[in-house]
């Protein structure tokens, strides 16, 4: 019986049935097989309403898609021009960051690649970047931001791993301060590469004082705000909810009142677009909290660490289990859910190898960014293969050098818990 | 459809729309206020923290019935890349049709919950000014509705929305 339904889910899964059905199933009949009542999985899906990090998520969202729709793209790509530009490989050094920084307040990947790549693709391909390096750059770039402040996935990670309550605890802050440093490196691996890869292109005069201030300037109203978030979380004077609130509050006055780039009346349909992403990933979470609960009642992940242990003796063959099965989840699915889904039990078997639950987080999210462009079926594929008009297997092929590289940047995150620790302990 | 039904449908839409910001509005509002009080004046208001994790259940329900319409609930899309035309509308009606039914189970399992702790009407917990069955409500209401809008989306063909509402490439300098 249980392998029947077991199966029949797994079918209408892979028939594109919305996630949040396939769990809130799994949970119904999980409660049921454990004779507790249906409104049991109600009860539970109701803790959304008792989780104070959760607060974050909409607000950060919301100032994300509010940039977006704004002219900031532009803004940010002109500044980081006019700074870097001139720089051995400049220009795609500016698309690495300026990706990164985007990609860290929408959370969201596919965004930045529709809203950057419109902008930097022209500019990487005018200033003499061949065309399968621009692709293959701007579409491993789009996922680089998550492992930044404020990035969504992260927050999702600590508000999952919390209900564990770990020793040490996983706090946002915590993940925000873990992603910095691996996220430089990731940042730095990349520019490296751009610069070996374009030294035979011409590079551009070095941008005039004048430009550079003009540009400046540009963006003063946006400027100051990823110094504001890293300065206030980082120094711990402003806890992640706090921040988002700040942050929302001022980026919706910036573009709605001071720059006017989004029209009043167009703020509900720009609203609505950053709660449908919102939407879908807590009904999601929500599910998964009931799911979550009768998988720790039936000792599930206990179980799965015994059953592991036979065959992986050490941290560090659970390590690289643990990575190519992220790459084919994240690939499979996008960043959130398999955060959702996964934390849960992973987590606690994790934690029986000794990893660090704030490592084991930026280890999550760094092998799922890969896997959101990987072939055959990684999202960005397709987000890049529509954005850039062109086949889907240009883009994988464009992007061969890039997954090795992240991949390099994932093993010494992953096998180096230090890099992710360093400033949170 | 009626020209009235249509009518009905877009006002409706507007209203959804329309409550979905204000909510979110209202809980950028308020959480800026606790920072401003607690930094510049040490004070706070109490009912406050509980309001807006309510929001957020309010606005995830919102945004989640939303998805609904756009399509945009997350799902694997390996049909709409390796079945056939004929094959997709198919598995369409069955997967939305599924989802559908599931959200009615969890309209009527809500039901029971507000039911309880309308019945009850003792579970107010801490600071809360209102029963605490109130914010409750948006579980049957929104699984009530998901419902609706699944079974329509599951005889519908798929939506397609645009990523961004003002386009880079297509925006002005």
């Amino acid at each position: 019986m249980i392998w029947l339904v077991a199966g029949l889910l797994l079918i209408l899964a892979a028939l594109g049935t919305p996630l949040f059905a396939i769990i809130a199933a799994v949970a119904l009949f999980g409660f049921h097989l454990a004779g507790e009542p249906g409104a049991a999985v109600a009860i539970e899906f109701y803790r959304l309403a008792n989780m104070p990090a959760l607060i974050a998520i909409p607000l950060f969202t919301l100032a994300g898609y509010l940039l977006a729709e704004s002219q900031a793209p532009r803004r940010l790509v002109r500044l980081t021009n006019a700074m870097f530009g001139w720089l051995p490989g400049g220009l795609a050094i500016v698309s690495v960051c300026a990706c990164t920084l985007f990609t860290a307040f929408t959370g969201a990947t596919g965004v930045t690649l529709v809203a950057l790549g419109a902008v930097l693709y022209p500019a990487l391909r005018q200033a003499h970047y061949d065309e399968r390096f621009s692709l293959g750059l701007l579409t491993c770039s789009g996922s680089l931001g998550l492992l930044l402040v404020p990035s969504m996935p992260l927050i999702l990670y600590g508000v999952v791993a919390q209900q564990f309550h770990t020793t040490p605890p996983v706090s946002v802050d915590a993940l925000f301060k873990a992603g910095l440093l691996p996220c430089l490196l990731m940042v730095g691996m990349l520019s490296l590469y751009s610069v070996w890869r374009t030294r035979n292109i011409p590079r551009p005069p070095r941008s005039s004082p004048r430009e550079v201030w003009s540009a400046v300037k540009d963006a003063g109203w946006e400027l100051p705000l990823p110094f504001v978030i890293l300065a206030g979380i980082y120094t711990g004077r402003l806890a992640a909810s706090e921040a988002a609130a700040a942050t929302a509050m001022y980026v919706l006055i910036v573009t709605v009142l001071i720059r006017r780039e989004i029209k009043f009346g167009e703020l509900p349909r720009v609203i609505r677009e950053a709660m449908l992403l919102v939407g879908a990933i807590l009904i999601v979470l929500g599910f998964s909290l009931a799911l979550t609960n009768w998988l720790i009642d039936g000792d599930v992940p206990e179980r799965l660490f015994s059953a592991l242990q036979s065959g992986l003796s050490n941290r560090f063959a659970f390590l690289l289990l643990l990575n190519v099965f992220l790459l084919v989840f994240g690939m499979l699915l996008e960043g959130f859910p398999a955060i959702i889904i996964l934390v849960p039990l992973v987590l606690p078997v994790a934690l029986h190898y000794g990893v660090d639950p704030v490592h084991l987080g930026i280890i999550f999210l760094a092998n799922l960014q890969i896997g959101i462009f990987l072939p055959p079926i990684g999202m960005n594929i397709y987000i890049a293969s529509a954005r850039f008009d062109k086949p889907a297997t240009t883009i994988m092929r464009a992007s061969l050098p890039f997954y090795a590289i992240l991949l390099l940047s994932v093993m010494i995150i992953t096998y180096w818990p230090e890099l992710s620790l360093a400033l949170v302990r | 459809m009626t020209f009235a039904a249509q009518r009905g449908l877009v006002w409706l839409r507007r209203f959804e729309n329309g409550l979905l910001a204000l909510l979110v509005l209202i809980l950028v509002g308020l959480a800026s206020a606790q920072i401003v009080l607690r930094d510049f004046f040490q004070t706070g208001i109490a009912w406050a923290d509980p309001l807006m994790r309510d929001l957020v259940l309010w606005t995830g329900m919102l945004g989640a019935l939303a998805a609904v319409r756009d399509d945009r609930h997350i799902a694997l899309d390996l049909a709409d890349r390796f079945l056939a035309p004929h094959a997709r509308r198919i598995a369409r009606r069955v997967t939305l049709g599924f989802t559908s039914v599931l959200c009615a189970a969890m309209c009527w399992y809500s039901c029971k919950l507000v039911y309880l702790d309308f019945a009850g009407a003792t579970a107010t917990n801490g600071m809360r000014i209102v029963p605490a069955w109130v914010p409750e409500a948006i579980l049957p209401v929104g699984f009530g509705l998901m419902a609706l809008r699944f079974a329509l989306r599951a005889a519908s063909p798929p939506a397609h929305t645009p990523a961004l509402l003002h386009d880079p490439a297509t925006a002005p300098k």
